[in-house]
Order: structure tokens, then sequence, then C-alpha cells
């Protein structure tokens, strides 16, 4: 393309549509107008989808982005809606989530004035982006933007917000695309070659190790490693266990896989973990839910630390070989370097821990009340194990973790790193934009949906075919569950409730189910599944359920409290 | 033990900005903090003095520092042949009595009289930490009305390969 006469608004348009963008979850307004009014021009390649509020906008565009491994895009205007935008950001940057977020600022001549709506964005996300720009002179423009996508898709990914003022989306330009390569001062942390020293000295403690444990991390599925995580574990009979955002990197149903580690994992991984004399963690950062107390964190264990990131390399945790660079080069050439692992009393120990855990599930039970645990139990069964599923945060989001069993990478997303309530839903919006043929299930407490249950009106406008089941205890159960076990069951403030969600539902415009009974759930998902388009069910389950097994924050890991074994089973081990 | 970092970055607004927030962010625990102008266009230099005993966290930090968009380089002085030099202004309250003790301190190199007033005056210290350190305690016997220290520049001795900053930009991968 040659020189052409653009507004800074087209720019925008032309710059995101280079970038291979085709869908802008946004909201307008005064800063953020000229682009909105230029949008027009260029509707046949990009769709908007209109949100009720902005941290929709950004958690739309990051479940997009986590579901299909492209940049998601939001857009808002200044002040009230870039603020709007900050725990969307943070809760991206948190999880290593690329997305652009184009804010609309006050006039140039007006900056520093306290011009209505203004607000210093690029200050104010700094902690909270991997980059952030304000710009200031239009032929910095399409560079700019060119620079956001690099920035937030290279390396560790994370959001960048690019900030630009209104007059500037008016002001016309002789606009060439800049088609040169985006060049940074401080671009490559990560060197491409990986010295063959510690390559040779992580084969050496792989063959040396008796009770090898592989750490499976978020990081598989950014480098797209399963098969050579899995290569790896088959290879030298490593048995693994994954973070919550490592879910799906390697299947659950593998027979080396033990399940999720940390506060909420798996006896036998968390067990496994102790008593490891070598731990490869791969893509992860050995985050405090997954360590408990670091002093007594797998003594015994060498570690290897295969990781993006060398500001992650003994941050929380010392390690004896650090492999920094991309994971799946990485194990590529670390493979053929080791030998095949034989069957073991290692393996055999876990396997044993195992059985001990299973024999405790709730879900094998016939239980008066329904139980969060079957209905995520029954969910994984009648959507086969292959829905998208986007959970909250809470009860409901550690249920989701142990009993829908992922077997495929990128189909769970979820806020790990920083928790953010209110994920789901528009993160499920987001995702049905790049997974047309996928069924999406929303796993959600009665406390997050209504954190931004105004997106249900989203979800209507866009006829969005997702799947919303709505866990209802009454309570913020996993605050409640603290309160039960570290403030003598005082339930300050836990108590919510709830409007009546069908009776929302058909207000919105959409079908609502209620569930009560285990026996109900196969026939309301299969009527559910039957509808295109959005679709809500509330599950009113047992108030007081807990979620087992449990690390205290702090703890050591294996200071687990268990699963107790429900009465119908104490009868019948009689 | 302090960790003395040399920082090469881009010099576009908001950069300190980023430098002040990651501070903030990480938790360091900051000795001083410097910037200024080079011999290269658009590149500013700060030395950042760091005070973190631990090895794994120095590492951290420079690490932190390196993945900011807008730094080119860090350079970890901290254990190599290098000169750190501070200065500080310092207003002292005189009676006609002290001026033979200043003037002492004066012909000692270390310190410069700016001026020179009935009631008071301003001095110039410079020098490495500990003169500066003492040249301050040794004025403490007067009364000091006013005191501003630079913080601390630093510059590896010798022109090694290994100690100089890489400032060329590359393409994010
Ligand atoms: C935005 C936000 N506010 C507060 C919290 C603290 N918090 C963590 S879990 C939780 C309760 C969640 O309740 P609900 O969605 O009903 O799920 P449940 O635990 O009952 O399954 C709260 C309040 C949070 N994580 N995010």
């Amino acid at each position: 393309m040659g020189k052409v006469r653009l507004t800074g608004a087209e720019i925008i348009w032309e710059c995101l549509i280079r970038e291979r963008v085709n869908v802008v979850f946004g909201y307008p307004g005064g800063a953020i107008l000229p682009t909105y009014d230029a949008l027009g021009k260029y509707s046949d390649k990009v769709h908007h989808v209109l949100t009720r509020h902005e941290q929709g906008a950004t958690h739309m565009a990051d479940g997009y982005a986590r579901s299909s491994g492209k940049v998601g895009v939001a857009m808002a205007t200044s002040g009230p809606g870039a603020a709007n935008m900050v725990t969307g950001l943070a809760t991206a940057m948190m999880d290593s989530i690329p997305i652009v977020c184009i804010t609309g600022q006050v006039p140039r001549p007006a900056i520093g004035s306290d011009a209505f709506q203004e607000m210093d964005i690029s200050g104010a996300v700094i902690p909270v982006t991997k980059h952030s720009y304000l710009v200031m002179e239009i032929e910095n423009l399409a560079r700019t933007i060119k620079e956001a996508f690099a920035i937030a898709r290279s390396g560790r990914p994370g959001p960048v917000l690019v900030d630009i003022p209104k007059d500037l989306q008016a002001e016309e330009f002789d606009f060439i695309y800049p088609e040169e390569p985006i060049l940074l001062p401080g671009a490559n942390l990560v060197t491409s070659d990986i010295d063959s020293n510690s390559l040779e000295q992580a084969a050496s403690l792989i063959a040396e190790s008796k009770r090898p444990v592989i750490l499976a991390g978020h990081g598989i599925l950014l480098s797209g490693a399963s098969s050579e995580v899995i290569e790896l574990s088959e290879k030298g009979n490593i048995p693994l266990s994954w973070t919550l955002l490592g879910s799906g990197a390697v299947p659950a149903s593998h027979h080396l896989n033990m399940g999720m580690m940390g506060m909420h994992g798996e006896f036998a991984a968390n067990n496994a973990i102790q008593k490891a004399d070598l731990l490869i963690a791969c893509g992860m950062r050995f985050d405090d839910r997954v360590t408990g107390n670091t002093n007594t964190y797998s003594l015994e264990s060498k570690k290897i630390h295969i990781e993006i990131d060398p500001s992650e390399i003994n941050k929380n945790v010392p390690v004896d070989v650090a492999l920094v660079g991309d994971l799946k080069s990485i194990l590529t050439k670390l493979i053929p370097l080791l030998k095949e692992g034989q069957k073991s009393s290692w393996t055999d120990k876990i396997e044993d821990w195992r059985k001990e855990s299973q024999s405790r599930d709730i879900i094998n039970m016939n239980t008066e009340m329904l139980y969060g645990a079957q209905v995520i139990s029954d969910i994984w069964k009648e959507t086969n194990g292959d829905a998208i599923v986007v959970s909250d945060v809470g009860q409901h989001q550690m249920l989701e973790a142990q009993y829908y069993k992922h077997d495929e990478p990128n189909t769970l997303l979820t806020s790990g790193g920083l928790g953010t309530m209110g994920f789901s839903l528009p993160a499920a919006i987001g995702a049905s934009f790049s997974n047309r043929d996928k069924d999406i299930w929303v796993i959600v407490g009665d406390g997050s949906i209504q954190m931004t249950i105004t997106e249900l009106a989203t979800a209507v406008q866009e006829n969005t075919n997702i799947k919303i089941a709505i866990i209802n205890n009454g309570y913020l159960g996993m605050v409640r569950q603290w309160q039960q076990l570290f403030y003598d069951s005082r339930y300050t403030e836990t108590p919510i409730s709830s409007p009546d969600y069908v009776k929302l539902s058909e207000a919105y415009g959409m079908k609502g189910f209620r569930v009560k009974s285990r026996a109900e759930i196969s026939d309301t998902m299969k009527e559910a599944q039957n509808i295109k388009g959005p679709v809500l069910i509330e599950f009113v389950v047992e108030q007081h359920d807990m979620v087992y097994p449990m690390v205290a924050a702090g703890a050591d890991l294996d200071e687990m409290i268990s699963r107790p074994v429900h009465e119908q089973f104490k009868d019948a081990e009689m | 033990m302090k960790q003395t970092l040399i920082l090469f970055m881009q010099d576009e607004p908001g950069v300190l900005n980023r430098i002040a927030s990651l501070v903030r962010r990480r938790n360091f625990n900051i000795d001083s903090i410097v910037a200024g102008r080079t011999e290269k266009n658009g590149i500013t230099r700060m030395t950042l003095v760091v005070n973190e005993p631990n090895k794994a966290k120095r590492k951290t930090i420079y690490n932190n520092l390196k993945k900011l968009v807008d730094v080119y380089d860090v350079v970890d002085a901290s254990n190599e042949n290098c000169h750190i030099r501070e200065h500080a202004l310092v207003k002292v309250s005189i009676k006609p009595g002290d001026f033979k003790e200043i003037e002492d301190l004066v012909a000692k190199g270390n310190c410069r009289i700016l001026d020179d007033e009935p009631d008071s005056m301003i001095l110039e210290l410079s020098g490495n930490e500990i003169t500066v350190e003492k040249s301050i305690s040794f004025l403490k016997k007067f009364k000091i009305l006013e005191l501003l220290r630079s913080g601390k520049m630093a510059m590896i001795s010798g022109n090694q390969k290994k100690n100089k900053p890489v400032l060329v930009k590359s393409e994010p991968i």
C-alpha cells in the first residue's frame, strides 16, 4: 500500500486489521468517538462486540486470547472507561495473556489540566502491563500499535495498553504502514541458544534420579509444548502434576498424570512432590499457592527449572539447573539426551496414594443434597470431556480443576494468578469468538456471577453459544470455608442472596433452568445444549460443602487436610 | 551488601516512572538512584544502588530491570573495579571561630566553599561514599541547616568489553 491520507482513527483500524484482528470488545465514549465513528468504514472486516462494562471487554479479549493463542483487543474511552480496564489488565498480566487495550485520551492540549474524564491511564497501568504507551504524535501511531502487538505476543506474553488522544484520532496524516521489523531496546531477554552444559547437567540429574516429578505449568500451553512434555514423561517414566493454569497441558487421563498440585491439589501429587528427589519444573513459577511453605518445600529434591522468563529463576524456590528459553525448543534438545526410564517402586507408590484419595470421593456417593463436585463431574461426562470450560474464582473453580478432566490443551480458561471474581462470563463470551464449533461451559459461583452478570445482555445481543452453570451455595463459599477453618465458623458477610436466576434469564431474553437434584442434571444439560445461544442453569447445591484436600496458606505442602471419609463409606469399610 | 547497577535506557517520557514503579512493586530496598544524559543521544544512564544481601534476589532484581521494554541493558558493577562518587551540598551555621576548621576540611580536598555569608556557609562535598560520610559527620559539630546528597554515580574502570552495555535494538521474538 502506498501513501494514503487517513485520520488517526482510520490508521488505528488499518493497523488492527493488519494484525489480523477481526473482533474487538469495547465500549464507546467521548474520547474514543472518532475511532468508533471510523469503525463504520471497516465493519465488514472487524466485528465490534458492545460489552456492558469495560472490565467485561478486557476479560473478553483475555478469553479470546487464551482460547485462540491470538492477541485479544479491547477498546474504551478515557477516564472511567480506561479505569474499568485495570482489573482485566492485571488479570492478564498475572497469567501472561496477550491482550492490547486501546483507550481514548483527552485532546493533547488538555492533557494535564484535569479535563473532563482525564486520567493518566498509561501511567496508572505501569505495574499491571508489560508496557504502556501514550501516543503524542500521529507519525508514531502506526508504529506504536505494531509495537504493542509485538510486545504482547513475544517472549512471555502479556497485556499492553495504547492511549490515544482524541484530537490525534481526528488528525489527518499521509499514512504508510511501517513494514520494517519492530526494534526495541529491551526486546530480547531470551537467547535462542541454550548452553549445552546446562542441558547435559539436566540430563544427568534426570538419569540419576529415583523419584522424579514433572511440574507442568501454563508455559507448556503458551509454548505449545504438550507433546514434548508427554514425551519427556513417558520416556523417563516420570509422573507429573500440574498447576491450575497447566490444566490440560497433559491429558488428565494419562497414566502418569497425578492431577493438580498445591493448595487444593491431589494427595498423591503433593506427597510425590514432597518426597521427590528431582523436580522438573516446566513453564511454572512456584507460586505460593502451589508450594505452600517454601522453607519445607520438597527439601530432598534437586530442581531443574525450564522457564522463558529469567526473572522467575530462583525467585521463590532455589533451583539447581536453570534452562532459560522457549520450553518446546529446550525439551526438543533435552529429550534425545535421556535414557528410557523403567517402571519403578516410585510409580507404584504413587499409584497407592492415588487409590487412597479416590476411594473417598463424593461423586461416587448417593447424597440427599446435590454437591458442587457432582455437578461438575456430571458436566464433564455430559460434554464428553471436550468442552471449553471457563471457571470463575472460589470453591467451584477448585472443584472444576479436580473434577473436569481436561484432555486437551487450552480448554480450561480461568483467572489463576489474580483470582479475579467475575472473570468467567465475559471470558467465555470472548472465547466463543474463536471457537464457534466448540461447546463452551461457564462454571461460576453465585457470588462471582453477580460481579459481571451484566454481560448476560452482551451474550444475548451477540447470541453467544455459551452455557452458564451457576453453582449456587448461597455463600461466598471459598471465603466461608476459610471462616469455618480459621475463624471459628463466624460467617461474617459471606451469606449472599441471589436473584431468581430463571426469571432473570427470561428478563434478559434467554432460557434459564434450575436443577436441585442429581437426577435432573443429564436431561437439563441435553435440553440446554440443544439451544443455540446462551443458556443459564442454576444448580442449587449443599451450602456448607468444603473443598478438599486442602493445604492451609503457608503450611507445609504435605500437611494436607484430606477428604473426610463419608458415613456411607465408613459403613462399607466395616 | 550493596548492589550497584548501571542502567542504560531509552530517553522516553515516563521511563523513570517505570523504574520507580518496578522498585516499589518488587519491594527493592533502594539506597540511591541517579539518572542523567550520556555521551549518546537518546540514552539515559542510571546508577541504582540496592541494599540486597541475598544473591538470588540480586539476580532477580537485575533480570526484572532488564525486562523493561525501555531498558537497553543493565550492567552489574557490584563486583567490578568501579568508581562510585557522590556529591553533597551542606549549609552550616557558623560562628567566626569555626572558620579555621572548615579551612582544614577544604585543604584535604573533598570540600569546596560555594557560599560564604556571615551567618552560614554552603559547602560542596564530593568523593566516594566514605569520604562524603566522614565529611558530613565532621560537619555535624556545627549546626547543619540544610543537607542534600546527590546519590551515587558509578563508572567501571578500564575499557573491557564485558562491562560494556549492549545498546542495540532488537526484534521481539
Ligand atoms: C474481585 C474479587 N473480590 C473478592 C475476592 C475474594 N474471594 C475469593 S473466592 C470468593 C468467594 C467466591 O464465591 P462464589 O463465586 O459464590 O464461589 P464459591 O466459592 O461459593 O464456589 C471471594 C469473595 C476475589 N477473589 N475477587
